[in-house]
């Protein structure tokens, strides 16, 4: 048996004449690599295919059998699990009548040529639906010892659904293939990792080396992941692409004959944008996004690997594909006269460049810590876009409106704050919106907190110590955790604890200020004898020993602050005085409330918790502070905006002020 | 249309009372929905420093929030400002008679005169606008032509620059569709004022022949007005953008401007009223003299003292 891989690795090597070599030496296990051959056929939307699967065991069992994702059964029909999820609805796009696809394994030949076809068995892992044909189970008729590997065959016809739907599609001449190949799961934690494909799933793979010949017609233009080796003329009609990557855990590519190719290149990494006709004036904003996003990667977050990125913009009518992450291939989306204000691009490009780093290079298990890869990347997308477009107004920053990227998705976070906690399985959220609360808002904000709680350098230096060490390792939660911890030198398990495995909210509000004059001493004075108050010789007036000596007037300032949010979290409260005089109090925030009292010559004017603005987790910043005095010149000049907008919208039958009603508001 | 537009521009400016009228009634309106809000936003931040910075630009974050725990009230502040738009669009139609009857004549505004004739036309401009809604329906619907010339020309399947362009068409349609149908309302109103006609289905179809037979000049006239309008907006807005300052005088001052703004606007209405009138009578003088005769003797008057 120890022969075995080194036979299997000649075999498959054997299939790939001509392939480069990227990486001398590999940059992750490489425990599932392809060679697929496939075919597409732009009449019946479908895509014949061979696939050879080279997988090593590199765990310390006995593997007794294989399983496989067959994504593209999602999309078989209504009875799927993604499909009884989903509505047969996913980000507004619904299948055409005759736009189902699936996926249809053929001959499973192993390497010495038995058929093992008929061992395929289609499993439910993760609910009771016998419909569901997402995952299939290959029992292997000898195990597989801790070091062999096995070569497999397999023949498959893929149907893409149209218009692409959930990322992988066809849109007329337009095609976005992802998920498309028998796909083998992830053996891990003693047993196999390869979860049905839900509605809010994404995705979990082992790295590898991809060889890839595509044919489609030769017209077309193709963008795939990994690098383009050859492209053949085959004087038929059609050219076949070879692409090869490595240290990849998926490959994904697109074809269309209307591609509008433009490039450009950051630290080292060609960028190529595939542009819709239609979009071509935005092509050059498209490859500035994506050098933007690769140069700050670099700088923050350490060394992208890979010697390309592919940007694809989806055609019209294919919104299904948009927004996408692959390695070394994302999509983004955009529409005809998006204009520069409305940064959409930016933030797209920015957020699905960091799926490179956070879904690809550290590949964590999207299914059940998505977290790690949605909530991370949606982290360092604030950052990005509020360093290079900020402070404000960089998200949106048109007719005089100003919002931020952070600001723009906070507010998705306060309609569903507590209904789930942070980590859990994707599919088991109590809706599509709590899975988006909780694997980008909410994480993005519980990270955003903790780089203001620690401060920038450290939070950069964790992030790069975590990219560093987990490249290539499939990370937990846990891991993450015991870097930040590492680096930041404290234990920071009570924030994780809180923000990651509870649904508790964080709120901290200044309930109560009042400030008054003390009081002139009155009444007896507790030092006199009890037979000389007897005497009554003191009796209503100033006590002796306790009047201030001068004669300033003192005021008793008191202010209560209250926790009205489970989450436990250290705060800081300003308190300033009509002198000017301000004062800093620090609170560990453990208890319901708290109280601070002041003794000064001057009034108190105002008492606010988190003065910095550092706890962006907090889902109620307008309580954090309290005034004594009211303030209607804010109030007022809203009101005055507010007045305007309404009389403008009563007016509205003549049309004249569509833009000031906008104007108006902000 | 010029000499129209002169006289209308002339006779706005001589009826300023009138203006303020127009002007009165927009701002009671406004404050009927605006005072409820001051309160809610006076509670939620008033004594906050969000409620200090909001003295500066909008704080996005505090905008979100405010949306978010106070949905409730918004909820039953959208509701009442549309009960106040439906009152507001009334009362405006309530006012036009007395407004069309003191433009026509010519001369400045009579408060008698005014507010009679705004009483007494109240009635039949509702059963105008009744018999109007049809041909409202009709002129809001051209709009609908786009996507099907689009579908037509290029198929279910048109690149987004088609239809990006044929949108902006299609919103210059439903425009355009809307302005006719004021237009013609417009004339509507006068023909009912000039003639004494009872009969609001004949006004509305004496109000569509005069509208198009003149559609040069009576869409000329709106078109210039609608212009100017824009216009004015385009002046507006960075002078209000301007006047951000947290301060006092800058909250003053962009109120002033505001305020401004609304009463010119006032004062093109009114201006269109009376070029519209002006036109109406040009047209047709000797049924105009008739009736400006009879307008003097429909005035209500004052009790005898």
């Amino acid at each position: 048996m120890r022969a075995l891989p080194l036979l299997c690795t000649i075999l498959f090597a054997g299939m790939c004449i001509a392939q480069p070599v990227l990486f001398p030496t590999p940059l992750s296990p490489r425990i599932a690599n392809y060679n697929i051959d496939v075919r597409l056929d732009v009449q019946t939307r479908t895509l014949k295919g061979r696939e050879t699967l080279l997988w090593f065991n590199k765990s310390a069992d006995t593997i007794r059998e294989l399983q496989f994702h067959l994504y593209l059964n999602a999309f078989r029909n209504t009875k799927s699990t993604f499909m009884k999820e989903s509505g047969v609805s996913v980000r507004g796009t619904k299948i055409d009548e005759d736009g189902w696809g699936f996926i249809n394994v053929g001959n499973i030949t192993t390497a010495s040529g038995e058929n093992v076809t008929q061992q395929l068995q289609y499993i439910h892992p993760d609910d009771d639906n016998e419909n569901d044909k997402t995952v299939g189970r290959l029992p292997l008729s000898q195990g597989l010892a801790p070091g062999d590997s096995i070569l497999l065959n397999i023949d498959f016809l893929d149907r893409m659904p149209q218009p692409p739907f959930a990322r992988t599609g066809a849109k007329e001449e337009y095609y976005f293939i992802g998920q498309w190949f028998p796909k083998v799961g992830v053996y891990i934690d003693g047993k196999w990792n390869c979860h049905q494909f839900h509605a809010t799933t994404e995705f979990f793979a082992d790295f590898g080396v991809y060889n890839v010949h595509m044919t489609v017609p030769e017209k077309n233009i193709l963008g795939a992941t990994g690098i383009q080796v050859e492209v053949r003329n085959n004087g038929d009609g059609t050219a076949t692409h070879f692409y090869h990557a490595e240290d990849v855990h998926d490959f994904a590519w697109t074809t269309s004959p209307e591609f509008v190719e433009f490039t450009g290149e950051a630290e080292g990494v060609k960028i190529r944008a595939l542009m819709q006709p239609d979009h071509i004036d935005q092509g050059a904003r498209h490859i500035e996004a994506a050098k933007t996003a690769i140069t700050y990667f670099h700088k923050w977050y350490g060394t992208y690997p890979f010697p390309n990125l592919t940007v694809v913009d989806p055609r019209r009518g294919a919104a299904g594909s948009g927004g996408m992450e692959y390695p070394t291939l994302i999509t983004a989306g955009t529409s005809y006269g998006m204009p520069e204000g409305l940064r959409f691009v930016e933030l797209v490009v920015i957020h699905e460049f960091g799926h490179n780093y956070w879904y690809h290079l550290l590949a964590s298990n999207e299914f059940e810590e998505t977290w790690m890869d949605e909530g991370i990347n949606t982290y360092t997308e604030y950052q990005i876009m509020n360093d290079r477009y900020g402070p404000t107004g960089d998200g949106i920053d048109l007719f005089g409106l100003k919002i931020n990227d952070q600001q723009l998705f906070r507010s998705q976070y306060l309609l569903l704050p507590d209904v789930d906690p942070a980590v859990r399985n994707a599919w088991q959220y109590y809706s599509g919106g709590s899975y988006g609360t909780n694997s980008y808002v909410k994480p993005g904000l519980l990270l955003s907190t903790l780089h203001n709680y620690l401060g920038k350098e450290t939070m950069l230096k964790i992030m790069r110590t975590y990219v560093e060490r987990w490249s290539f390792k499939h990370p937990k939660s846990k891991d993450f955790i015991a870097v930040a911890n590492e680096v930041s030198g404290q234990n920071l398990d009570w924030f994780f604890d809180q923000a990651l495995y509870t649904n508790a909210v964080l709120d901290y509000a200044v309930d109560q200020v009042s400030t008054r004059p003390v009081p002139k001493n009155r009444g007896f004075d507790i030092t006199r004898s009890v037979d000389s108050l007897a005497a009554g010789s003191n009796e209503g007036k100033e006590s002796e020993g306790i009047s201030s000596s001068d004669s300033t007037t003192m005021y008793l300032s008191e202010v209560k602050i209250r926790r009205l949010g489970a989450f436990k979290f250290p705060v800081e409260l300003e308190v300033r005085f009509e002198n000017g005089e301000t004062t800093r109090e620090k609170w560990d925030g453990l208890e319901l409330w708290k109280k601070f009292t002041y003794t000064r010559s001057s009034r108190l004017v105002y008492a606010t918790v988190d003065p910095d603005h550092k706890v962006a987790l907090d889902v109620n910043f307008t309580n954090n502070s309290k005034t004594i005095a009211t303030h209607e010149l804010g109030i007022d000049k809203v009101a005055v905006r507010f007045l305007f907008w309404v009389q403008s919208m009563l007016d509205l039958p003549e049309w004249l002020n569509i833009t000031a009603l906008f104007d108006g508001l902000f | 249309m010029l000499s129209s537009l002169l006289k209308g521009i002339k006779l706005s400016l001589h009826n300023r009372r009138l203006i303020f009228v127009y002007y009165l009634a927009n701002l009671v309106f406004a404050l009927i929905v605006m005072v409820p809000f001051r309160s809610t936003l006076m509670s939620f931040a008033g004594n906050t420093l969000m409620g200090e910075k909001l003295a500066g630009r909008m704080d996005m974050d505090f905008a979100v929030e405010f949306i978010v725990r106070n949905s409730t009230t918004l909820g039953s502040l959208t509701f009442l400002l549309l009960v106040a738009a439906w009152l507001y669009w009334i009362f405006n139609l309530y006012l036009s008679g007395g407004a069309y009857v003191v433009l026509a004549s010519g001369e400045t505004y009579d408060p008698v005169r005014f507010w009679g004739n705004a009483g007494n036309y109240f009635g039949r401009f509702i059963r105008l606008f009744l018999w109007s809604i049809p041909l409202l329906v009709v002129f809001y619907c051209i709009q609908f032509v786009v996507p099907l010339v689009v579908r037509l020309v290029w198929g279910s399947d048109p690149y987004q620059s088609i239809l990006w362009w044929s949108r902006w068409v299609r919103v210059g349609l439903a425009y355009w569709g809307i302005l006719m149908y004021l237009i013609v309302f417009d004339y509507a109103r006068i023909f009912a004022i000039m003639t004494d006609e009872p009969g609001m289905g004949k006004a509305l179809r004496r109000g569509f022949r005069f509208s198009f037979k003149h559609v040069v000049t009576t869409f000329g006239i709106s078109l210039t007005l609608f212009a100017t309008g824009f216009l004015m907006l385009l002046v507006y807005n960075p002078l209000a953008d301007a006047l951000h300052a947290p301060n006092v005088f800058a909250i003053v001052a962009l109120l002033i401007v505001q305020q401004t703004y609304i009463f010119l606007r006032m004062a093109l209405r009114l201006t269109l009223y009376a070029s519209q009138a002006h036109l109406y009578q040009k047209h047709h003088p000797k049924r105009t003299e008739e009736k400006l005769d009879s307008i003097q003797s429909v005035v209500i008057q004052p009790a005898s003292e």
